[in-house]
């Protein structure tokens, strides 16, 4: 069909006269284009009159084959010419821009991407701005917290009672899970070793201790970071999106104190409380697995953490759950802070908070072990 | 709300802008803009997408720092030195109508309006409870009190906003667009709602807006802004704009039409 839509007839001095026979249209476009394609791989050709008296038809792919080749012919010095267009034809052709004079080339840019060390530079400048910028906003955070601890009301306990639940007590149930399971695995592991040397008791120090002074922490954290940093960053993101935040703002509201405040206070809260939970949880595991595949009764179990576990180990994990929880809701509402009035801006600081979070919570836990190492704990 | 007298001395205003230049990370998008309002006056600030209504209004409520220049609200300098300071006692003097409502969403209307009175004020919550009946009756929206915002319509939410806005009886109402995403009848009532306002209570008015019949309706002096030019290219009654101004942006925009912004470049063209 390709060969047939267009009829070409060679004359001298380089003339091609052509005669479309079918509708310039979404559906005969490529034919057309194919057919010019072949017309003008033609070194010889110099002139082009297309007769367009049987397109009575014409749409957007129409003319943008008509528009492709003025194009070319351009490009090669080639002359075109459209003879009898019907009205509505040529009204379309003029709408498409067909008869405009062609814009000037843009000027050249410098497209060229900038060297490595460049890109490496930037990048380090950027990352610099974005630590200085998280530390001036924990540094007016800290510096909120005075004036609501002279004026406990301006805590607005309800809000922190509010997130508390929401970050809090519907974080149970997933961690609970984890934190099981955690136990259960750690625990089975475990057990496959140390039942080589009649040592199966010593399953009950190793994930009591695992637990209470890292995992424990360690996982509700990244819990929270996926649930509570996310939602924190997505929240406070789409208020400033509907302008919540300046609305906020101009009516005199500290917003650290309005917004960030009480997210901070209820993950300080919760995340102590749910670790406790997610230790006392992964025993529990570590239970399942000695009572069903090590011939350990419960009690044992149990006397066996209560005399391996000191209260030095269970607060060295709950301190760090408390570092931890104010980095994942600072993140978060930091993040949120961030957002720019786009859509597309809310998603970027969501996932970003969550990345950030559980890269300085691992930040903070090597710190912790450093100075437990240094201080003995 | 269209009177005859003579506008306010500049030292008289209760907004006022010197040499003003904001923009965005060092770069300018208006500069050198010096105007004024008077108090009580209700000033329609106009122009084009990207003339920078949007951008002079955060730098009237204080959201964005001036580049140059200084701003005057309600006699305190926002630009000034002591910002932070002029910032706290300009916004017990404002309120603000925002673009999209900014009714924050996981409120009632009723908690959005009392928002600011229980936040800055020790009246008891009977007394709290009163004022925000009046200020949502005042905008028609007294049996929508326990709604969220969401389950409103727009021109209802606008009308919401609005009552949070005044609800600490401001002086100066800065208003953003405030008939943006509105149907003509909903936009003329919020209109008209602006206007009651003014003679009710005699606040000032500073309105962002490029909707040509709010312009003629509430507002007693217009400033236009233009992109190109980075500043006002014109200021007075938006009648006396429309009818006998020479300017081609001001008569293209008035009379809505492109072709006299061409015609005057095709004259201007040597």
């Amino acid at each position: 069909m390709n060969a047939d839509v267009l009829t070409v007839e060679r004359r001298e001095g380089g003339l091609a006269a052509c005669t479309p026979s079918a509708p310039l249209v979404i559906s005969t476009s490529r034919w057309y284009h194919e057919a010019f394609t072949q017309l003008l791989s033609d070194p010889h050709v110099r002139t082009i009159v297309l007769d367009m008296t049987t397109v009575s038809t014409l749409d957007s792919a129409g003319a943008a084959v008509l528009k492709n080749l003025q194009k070319t012919c351009r490009a090669r010095g080639i002359s075109l010419e459209l003879t009898r267009l019907e009205d509505q034809v040529e009204s379309f052709l003029r709408f498409s821009g067909f008869f405009e004079e062609p814009p000037p080339p843009p000027p050249a840019t410098s497209a060229k991407r900038p060297p490595i060390v460049e890109r490496v530079g930037a990048g380090a400048v950027e990352l610099w701005k974005d630590t200085r910028d998280l530390i001036q906003f924990i540094g007016s955070v800290t510096v909120a917290v005075g004036p609501c601890c002279l004026n406990p009301k301006r805590f607005r306990p309800r809000e922190i009672l509010y997130y508390v639940q929401r970050s809090g007590s519907e974080a149970v149930p997933i961690v609970f899970l984890v934190s099981f399971l955690m136990g259960l695995i750690m625990a089975f592991q475990a057990a496959v070793q140390l039942r080589q040397f009649g040592a199966n008791i010593f399953v009950a120090d190793l994930v009591s201790l695992a637990l209470t002074r890292e995992l424990g922490p360690l996982m509700t954290a990244i819990i929270l970071a996926g649930r509570s940093a996310a939602a924190f960053a997505a929240e406070i993101g789409t208020m400033k999106v509907n302008e919540e935040v300046d609305a906020l703002t101009v009516m005199g509201f500290n917003v650290t104190e309005f917004l960030i405040m009480p997210k901070v206070m209820a993950l300080a809260v919760s995340g102590p409380l749910l670790t406790i939970f997610a230790n006392a949880s992964g025993i529990v595991g570590g239970i399942v697995v000695g009572v069903l595949s090590l011939d350990l009764t419960p009690a044992s179990f149990i006397t066996e953490v209560w005399q391996i576990l000191t209260v030095g180990d269970v607060a060295g994990g709950l301190v760090k759950s408390f570092a931890f929880a104010l980095v994942v809701a600072l993140v978060g509402c930091f993040r949120g802070l961030q957002t720019e009035r786009t859509a597309d801006s809310v998603g970027r600081m969501t996932t970003s908070a969550v990345v950030t979070s559980i890269f300085l919570i691992i930040l903070t836990d090597a710190v912790f072990t450093v100075l437990f190492h240094v201080f003995s704990w | 709300m269209k009177d005859e007298k003579a506008p306010a001395q500049p030292e008289q205003a209760i907004v006022r802008t010197e040499n003003l230049t904001v923009g965005y990370g060092g770069t300018p998008i208006l500069k050198g803009v010096t105007f004024h309002v008077a108090e009580g006056e209700i000033v329609t600030i106009l122009g084009g997408s990207g003339c920078g209504k949007s951008t002079l209004l955060k730098a009237l409520i204080g959201l964005l720092p001036p580049l140059e220049g200084s701003v005057w609200v309600a006699g305190y300098n926002i630009a000034g030195p002591d910002r932070e300071t002029a910032l706290e006692a300009a916004r017990k003097k404002i309120g603000v109508l925002f673009q999209s409502g900014a009714l924050l969403g996981s409120f009632t209307l009723a908690d959005n309006v009392a928002l600011p009175l229980t936040e800055f004020t020790d009246l008891p919550g009977a007394l709290i409870e009163e004022i925000v009946h009046t200020k949502l009756e005042a905008v028609g929206l007294a049996d929508y009190a326990h709604y969220m915002p969401m389950e409103l319509s727009g021109g209802m939410r606008k009308r919401a906003a609005l009552a949070r806005a005044m609800a600490l009886d401001p002086q100066i109402l800065f208003c953003d667009e405030p008939s943006a995403g509105l149907d003509p009848v909903t936009a003329a009532e919020l209109d008209s709602l602006l206007l009651n306002l003014n003679e009710a209570l005699g606040i000032t008015m500073v309105v962002i807006t490029h909707e040509l019949a709010s312009i003629l309706t509430i507002s007693r002096r217009s400033i236009m802004l233009d992109k190109e030019a980075k500043g006002i290219i014109a200021q007075g009654s938006p009648r006396d704009l429309m009818e006998r101004s020479e300017d081609p942006k001001v008569r293209a925009f008035f009379h809505r039409n492109p072709e006299l912004l061409h015609t005057a470049a095709k004259a201007a063209s040597p």
